[in-house]
């Protein structure tokens, strides 16, 4: 017979105002496998945890119960208590009767009467749990980041600073992201390449890195510690070990005419190339649908070129498989393209263009060396007109979230525009300015003030073509509506931030979650803001959702400082409460008929068979067999499972059913 | 007939097979399973249109496991069975030769999973026409009257577990039937426990069920309870699309996660 203690939480007034507390005690002492009950007002606190304690001792009490608040408040605190006293942390159970009781019932006799049922429930499962030990994980100590933008480089140099090997890998040839296509940054206004290339640098030097670029992750199984990961490294059809970067191929290349993607299109490049001039690696690309070798047409020019015979035709993808025990996703987002705004011309007005195309124009590397020019005739406009959200904020035609980054680069395109060209004028519609951050409405105030940014508060409803201007027709909210027309030489969408494409594609992969709108979810809001949702998998940056440089970093440090944290030790202690196939004497050997319908059942992919084998290592029967490192305890393979051959530890079937058949 | 003999003389006589299931005559006209192995025994084997029961059931047991290889002689219910059976796992791959007798009168041997499945490509469903009647006029009954329909014929029952012996998917070694640590249904043949053994019977072969109808034919008390596993494979069939018994790979419309599920519970 079990010798089971309970302990009733007043929680102040929570639960002692609506609950006759001293009442469930004295008839918990009645149950059967009861020795000791009593209430206390704070249970949580020292002496209320000091009551358990001394009560387990004095009454050699082997099981407790205590009903108090929800088990994800303080479950951890009463298993501490009883372990401190010499029980198995798992003969402690919490019954809610807050959350579940006090909380959502007024003040009866019926509501103490639920609260000694909740408390009963508990009792009857106590009596069947069995003591649980921890499970150990070892850990591969090592990282995968994916993404190469700022995001990735911080996380990867944190991660490699603090001893540990790092494996990056990153879709497009070079590093650097959206960071390495903007001009100068708010709020101080420094030249982002010259601050990013030396990170890049330092990512490709870095003794702890191993850098793939061109490449992306093919597939992934595994679990916290212990992820096995294929990776796609595409063929250049350039040999990496033997190019000097000489850039000697890029001039002799026919094909001139491709839209350069990292110029947002303003450019052309040529069939072989390097994104751009600071370019880590700094090793070309054959961009294979262009290239006239492989539409079947006779060139190798670039071939002809090279002095170290780098160039390889026949150079094939590789798959290339790692070992890591964390991964960091921190793979961006990309912009809302004109062609989604049938308001503004659907993107055939050539002169609207998005904030990332003015940031090419602005960028002293971009196709027009710095000078702010308008794609139709190459002309310096003299006046611009900024829509801020464009797109965001706007459930009915774009996205409802803000891009949070908008407000701010709009004021430094603006102040950028007037910097470039001081006869210029610039026009901002806005729905509200958030410059919330360090030095940010300074800054705003600064294109406001000094640099004479005129503000018109409200939405434009059209824009058409006429006469060579684009006429920006909008209304100025804060003089009652007044309708405002603007002839502009060139408009730019602050167009929203979206999740990048094929983010979906790699959360699947990933097994991580994603939020409605498609970025990747963190695992609590406020608590837990760059874990995902699966354990050991972490994020940073945009990717989570749209945000500026400066969050970026902060946030890539900490997913950093998670990875280190987990790597820093060699196993990985994990809850008990996990799944397990039964095992029984011959000729059954276990429940399982080795159907393993569970095993596509199992969300996390825990489930894998087994073979039952004898002394000669004969087969005697193939079962399912979960792994406790990959399992999450979900339960969902126990309620599959036809012959109630799987049970959850701390959770069994016989536990469960003894709570229902008690009520 | 005689070509079916020959066939099973064959494949004994080379050793191809120990064991070759079929038919032979039993009582009253009806006909019931012949376990063949050695030549001198296959003048048992017959074959016409009686030959309704489905074999697969008896793959899967240890006793004639034990036996050999094994060939079958199938209908078109016991080739489903044989491929839902290799799905879950049950049968390996190539361990069955399925022999069919052609409208022509022709043997098919079917050796491997591949060619089951393309074989049963080509079979119409599986229900009679009687049944599917039955099975249109239960689907036509409100929620009430149904209830009410199997509430009457399941007082009948006697929980001798017929059905359950004669499925072919009912394999399990262990049955939640017979757990009773904790007893989840209880053993009496009283209207409760009777309801929930044949609810949870019907849920275990929603998207596994061939509709072979044997656990009807089994019954020795007559009820149709074959109607009940069918209308629940039916159910899921037409929510999900995933007929049982049709392919060796597993898809089981009921336990099998997808994060592009396109309900959001799941996620
Ligand atoms: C017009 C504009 C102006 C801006 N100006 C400023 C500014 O002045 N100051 C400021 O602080 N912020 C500014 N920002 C915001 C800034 O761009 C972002 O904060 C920053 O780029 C976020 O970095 P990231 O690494 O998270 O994402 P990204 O820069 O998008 O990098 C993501 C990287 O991951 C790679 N990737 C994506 N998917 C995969 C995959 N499946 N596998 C492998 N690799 C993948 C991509 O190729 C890319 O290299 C501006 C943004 C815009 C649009
Ligand atoms: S309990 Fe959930 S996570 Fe664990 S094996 Fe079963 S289905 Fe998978
Ligand atoms: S065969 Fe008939 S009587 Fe026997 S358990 Fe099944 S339904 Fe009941």
């Amino acid at each position: 017979m079990s010798r089971l203690g309970v302990f009733v939480c007043h929680c102040g007034e929570n639960i002692g105002a609506t609950v006759d507390v001293t009442e469930v005690a004295e008839r918990c002492k009645h149950m059967p496998g009861v020795a000791h009950a009593e209430d206390y007002k704070y249970l949580c606190s020292n002496p209320g945890q000091n009551k358990i304690k001394q009560a387990i001792e004095e009454h050699q009490l082997d099981g407790v119960v205590v009903a108090a608040c929800s088990p994800r408040m303080h479950e951890p605190t009463f298993r501490r208590a009883v372990t401190d006293a010499g029980l198995n942390a798992y003969m402690c159970e919490v019954a809610n009767l807050r959350e579940h009781c006090s909380w959502v019932h007024e003040k009866a006799d019926s509501t103490t009467e639920k609260a000694i049922d909740l408390v009963r429930l508990q009792v009857e499962k106590v009596k069947r749990n069995k003591p649980l030990d921890t499970i150990q994980v070892p850990i591969t100590r090592s990282a995968l980041v994916i993404g190469g933008g700022i995001a990735g480089i911080q996380a990867a140099l944190d991660i490699a600073d603090s001893g540990h090997k790092v494996i990056m890998v990153e879709r497009s040839p070079a590093l650097g992201g959206h960071m390495a296509q903007l001009s100068e940054t708010f709020p101080t206004l420094d030249c982002s390449q010259c601050i990013l290339t030396p990170r890049m640098v330092d990512v490709s030097r870095h003794p702890n890195i191993t850098l793939l670029t061109y490449s992306e992750v093919e597939h992934v199984e595994g679990f916290i510690g212990n992820f096995k990961v294929a990776i796609r490294k595409r063929a250049r059809m350039v040999d990496e070990d033997l190019c000097t970067g000489c850039g000697e191929c890029l001039q002799k290349c026919p094909t001139k005419n491709v839209a350069d993607s990292f110029n947002e299109g303003l450019s052309m490049r040529r069939a072989i190339y390097v994104p751009f001039a600071q370019a880590v690696p700094n090793i070309p690309v054959i961009d294979t649908e262009n290239c006239r070798k492989f539409q079947g047409k006779k060139c190798d020019r670039c071939a002809k070129a090279c002095p170290t015979k780098a160039i390889k035709f026949d150079q094939k993808d590789q798959i290339i498989n790692v070992e890591v025990g964390a991964i960091v996703v921190a793979t961006g987002y990309q912009v809302m393209g004109t062609e989604r705004f049938p308001e503004y011309g659907y993107g055939t007005y050539p002169d609207v263009i998005t904030g990332l195309q003015f940031e090419r124009y602005a960028s002293a590397s971009g196709p027009t060396q710095g000078v702010i020019k308008r794609p139709s005739d190459g002309k310096e406009p003299e006046t611009v007109v900024f829509l801020a959200c464009s797109g965001s904020r706007d459930a009915a035609k774009g996205v409802k979230y803000c891009s949070k980054i908008c407000c701010m680069y709009t004021a430094k395109h603006a102040m950028l525009l007037k910097h470039k060209n001081h006869h210029a004028k610039a026009y901002v519609f806005y729905m509200d300015i958030r410059s919330a951050g360090k030095n940010y409405d300074e800054f705003v105030r600064r294109a406001i003030e000094e640099d004479g940014v005129k503000y018109i508060r409200g939405r434009v409803s059209r824009i058409y073509e006429e006469d060579g201007k684009l006429i920006v027709k909008g209304a100025d909210t804060l003089l009652g509506g007044e309708p405002v027309e603007i002839k502009a030489d060139m408009v730019v969408l602050a167009s929203a931030a979206l999740p990048n494409h094929g983010q979906g594609e790699l959360a699947q992969k990933l097994h991580v979650g994603t939020d409605p709108y498609g970025f990747v979810a963190e695992a609590h809001p406020k608590l837990r803001p760059v874990e995902t949702t699966s354990a050991g998998i972490f994020l940073a940056g945009a990717c989570q959702s749209p945000r500026d440089i400066p969050e970026t970093v902060g946030q890539a440090s900490a997913a950093a400082a998670k990875v280190t944290a987990l790597l820093s030790r060699s196993h990985l202690a994990r809850e008990p409460l996990v799944a397990e196939v039964n095992r029984k004497p011959a000729p059954q050997f276990s429940d399982c008929t080795g159907c393993l319908l569970c095993e596509t059942a199992c969300p996390y992919q825990a489930i894998g068979h087994e073979e039952i084998k004898d002394r000669n290592g004969n087969v005697l029967k193939t079962v399912a067999k979960i792994n406790p490192g990959l399992c999450q305890g979900c339960g969902t393979c126990v309620s599959l499972c036809r012959t109630k051959a799987i049970d959850l530890h701390g959770y069994s079937n016989e536990q469960i059913f003894a709570e229902i058949m008690s009520l | 007939m005689d070509v079916l003999r020959n066939k099973a003389r064959d494949l004994l006589a080379q050793g191809q097979v120990q064991v070759v299931i079929g038919y032979e005559a039993g009582t009253g006209g009806a006909r019931r399973p012949s376990f063949v192995r050695s030549e001198a025994d296959v003048a048992r084997l017959v074959w016409d249109a009686d030959c309704v029961g489905n074999l697969a059931g008896y793959l899967t047991r240890a006793e004639i496991k034990k036996m050999g290889k094994i060939a079958v002689v199938a209908n078109a219910a016991t080739l489903r069975a044989l491929l839902q059976l290799t799905a879950e796992h049950q049968l390996a791959e190539g361990a069955v030769s399925a022999l069919v007798v052609t409208e022509e009168g022709a043997v098919l041997e079917l050796s491997n999973a591949q060619a089951v499945t393309e074989h049963v490509a080509t079979l119409p469903a599986s229900l009679s026409a009687a049944d599917r009647e039955k099975l249109d006029q239960l689907m036509a009954l409100s929620r009430e009257e149904r209830r009410a329909f199997w509430e009457q014929e399941l007082q009948r029952c006697i929980k001798c577990y017929a059905c359950r012996s004669s499925c072919p998917m009912c394999y399990c070694g262990s049955c939640t039937m017979d757990c009773n640590r904790p007893q989840w249904v209880p053993v009496a043949s009283h209207e409760m426990g009777n309801l929930e053994y044949h609810t949870v019977r019907a849920m275990h072969l929603a998207g596994r069920c061939v509709e072979c109808g044997e656990c009807g034919r089994a019954c020795p008390v007559g009820i149709p309870i074959h109607l009940l596993t069918c209308y629940a494979e039916e159910s899921v069939r037409r929510q999900f699309g995933q007929p049982a018994g049709t392919s060796a790979t597993l898809n089981y419309a009921l336990g099998t996660f997808r994060p592009d599920d396109q309900e959001t519970f799941i996620r």
